[in-house]
């Protein structure tokens, strides 16, 4: 007689809670679920028709991947892409890898200089992007005109194919150094001060306990500063909106570049989704690439 | 001493690096309209002028501005209040889904907003909302991924027992989680919140694209649409820059320890 009740209690309790969680979740799940994750099942579908501004959308199967495959300006736009990507990711991770083992010391005023080199992660990417933009002017440019007082005549640095690309990364990559920098620095102080002071008693040179110790301990930091990093430069829009709205010629034209002007500018809705396609494929191989290849660094250390 | 110049000096010089942008730009936003706009570096001894200021507020950014604040807080209020009621069903309530609803939620921070553009404008214009606060808004607040899983990992850290305590003594749900979870978690609410108000506040790409009447126009798009309206005008585009960095830089500066505090405790260990 006795039984039954408690198990009825638990088993209410637990659809309580459920009941309870789902509340919760409510107005995320419709954000996530509604916002988030239906585009992306929308896009697929829509990436199956023919549809321009205006005209009723059409199915066509395939053709738009059979047009996709053969255009070679959405190829062109995924090497640039990665050539972006290319430039910003180590960039970024090394130099806010430096920078964070240059502000993990306890010296005066240092809270101060940790602020100051976050603030460029701060900046409206669009205000941030004109700024730079007139930094690099090749002829009033403060850039350039530094240049001149050694002697140098700097080159056009927007508007070279070859200049272009560089420039533009350089900007990503001041703009967010000192923001992963934190997440170094907080791996860092993570890391027990006794194991400095063993490999210094062992003899280890700095350079040597950066590598054997300070490096593999802050392996889970690099997974998260890359992984967010790689995601954050296959995104990149805003600065090369208003630095190089894709230019010269095409040597900026990244993927999301060309998305935009498929779809808001030519209103090729059905193409353009086909192209985001693309580059969530791709996001996603390289976002599992990373995390496959850690987790098996990780877990070999641990069993080995 | 010696060691301990050198630092100093990589450190001012990096700092400089840093900010000297910023420098430029409140240089040349203050430039008087004798001095030509394009010429650099600025002219010292030359008395600071506001004009690209009135130029600027003349052409309307004022609204922007105001927009943009609203906008911002907005957005900013329903992305953490939704987080914190996620992130503690996640952390605390076992329910059937819950772990394959997690991964869901993570696997979404992969997804370029780029592509997710179209469905959404289309969804938008389904539901008449394009060109409407609402529709500017209601995308982005509901839910935040990378919110909810720093509040969850954060939640997760607060010993259990607490919170049983309170139940104990007769608690709801809700009145634990506000009087016993939030104060605990000021750290990370607050790295929370100033995140996405950076992100909010930045954000470009479907502002540009969701609205286009110039009364709800926001800061980001102004200063992009100013570029080439005035065939820029530089001193202005500048002044607005600055407009644009200083309430992120107090907002900054007042919270830093809790920033970086709080990024060292959540799960990144």
């Amino acid at each position: 007689m006795l039984r039954p009740a408690p198990r009825g209690r638990r088993q209410r309790g637990r659809g309580r809670q459920t009941a309870a969680a789902y509340a919760l979740l409510a107005p995320s799940l419709v954000g996530v679920l509604g916002f988030l994750l239906a585009p992306v099942v929308i896009v697929l579908v829509l990436s199956l028709f023919d549809w321009k501004l205006l005209a009723t959308p059409e199915f066509v199967g395939l053709a738009n991947y059979q047009k996709l495959f053969a255009d070679s300006d959405v190829w062109h736009s995924l090497l640039v892409t990665l050539y972006y990507v290319a430039i910003c990711v180590p960039g970024t991770t090394i130099l806010s890898l430096l920078l964070a083992l240059l502000v993990d010391r306890k010296l005066r005023g240092m809270k101060y200089f940790r602020a100051l080199l976050v603030i460029p992660w701060m900046a409206t990417p669009v205000a941030l992007g004109l700024v730079w933009s007139w930094i690099f002017d090749p002829g009033r440019g403060a850039l350039n005109q530094f240049l001149g007082v050694f002697g140098i005549d700097g080159p056009a640095w927007l508007s070279s194919p070859v200049l272009a690309m560089p420039s533009v990364a350089a900007v990503h990559i001041w703009q967010f150094a000192g923001y992963n920098m934190l997440f170094f620095l907080a791996g860092l102080q993570n890391i027990p001060a006794s194991l400095r002071e063993a490999s210094s008693l062992d003899g280890a040179s700095p350079v040597a306990h950066f590598f054997t110790i300070t490096l593999p301990l802050l392996r889970p930091t690099m997974l998260f500063v890359l992984i967010t990093n790689v995601i954050g430069s296959f995104q990149a829009f805003d600065t090369i909106f208003v630095m190089t709205e894709g230019g010269p010629g095409d040597s900026t034209e990244v993927t999301t570049y060309l998305i935009y002007e498929e779809a808001f500018k030519k209103f090729d809705f059905g193409y353009a989704s086909t192209i985001s396609v693309l580059l969530f494929a791709v996001v996603l191989v390289a976002t599992i690439t990373q995390f496959v290849y850690f987790e098996r660094r990780t877990t070999y250390e641990v069993s080995g | 001493m010696k060691l301990k110049i050198f630092p100093y000096a990589v450190l001012v010089a990096g700092c400089v690096f840093a900010i000297f942008p910023y420098f430029l730009t409140l240089l040349t936003a203050f430039k008087g309209p004798g001095q030509l706009s394009e010429t650099m570096p600025w002219e010292p001894g030359l008395p600071p002028s506001t004009a690209a200021f009135d130029r600027l507020f003349a052409s309307g950014f004022g609204g922007y501005l105001l927009n943009t604040a609203l906008v911002t807080a907005g957005i900013t209020l329903g992305q953490v209040v939704f987080a914190v009621l996620a992130a503690y069903a996640f952390a605390r309530l076992s329910f059937p889904g819950r772990d394959a609803l997690f991964w869901v939620y993570l696997s979404t921070l992969m997804v370029p907003p780029v592509v997710t553009m179209i469905p959404l404008y289309l969804m938008m214009q389904k539901l008449g909302l394009v060109d409407t606060w609402a529709g500017l808004m209601l995308p982005t607040m509901l839910g935040t991924p990378y919110a909810i899983f720093l509040l969850r990992q954060f939640f997760r850290s607060i010993p259990a027992d607490l919170e049983d305590a309170a139940r104990i003594d007769g608690a709801g749900r809700v009145r634990t989680l506000i009087s016993i979870v939030l104060p605990l978690s000021k750290p990370i609410l607050v790295t929370v919140t100033t995140l996405a108000v950076v992100a909010n506040w930045n954000s470009f790409l479907w502002p540009l694209i969701i609205t286009s009447s110039e009364d709800k126009r926001l800061l980001s798009v102004g200063i992009a649409l100013f570029k080439g309206e005035v065939g820029v005008d530089y001193n202005a585009v500048m002044a607005g820059s600055l407009i644009a960095l200083v309430p992120l830089l107090v907002l900054f500066v007042v919270f830093q320890r809790f920033i970086v505090r709080s990024v060292a405790v959540t799960g990144l260990k």
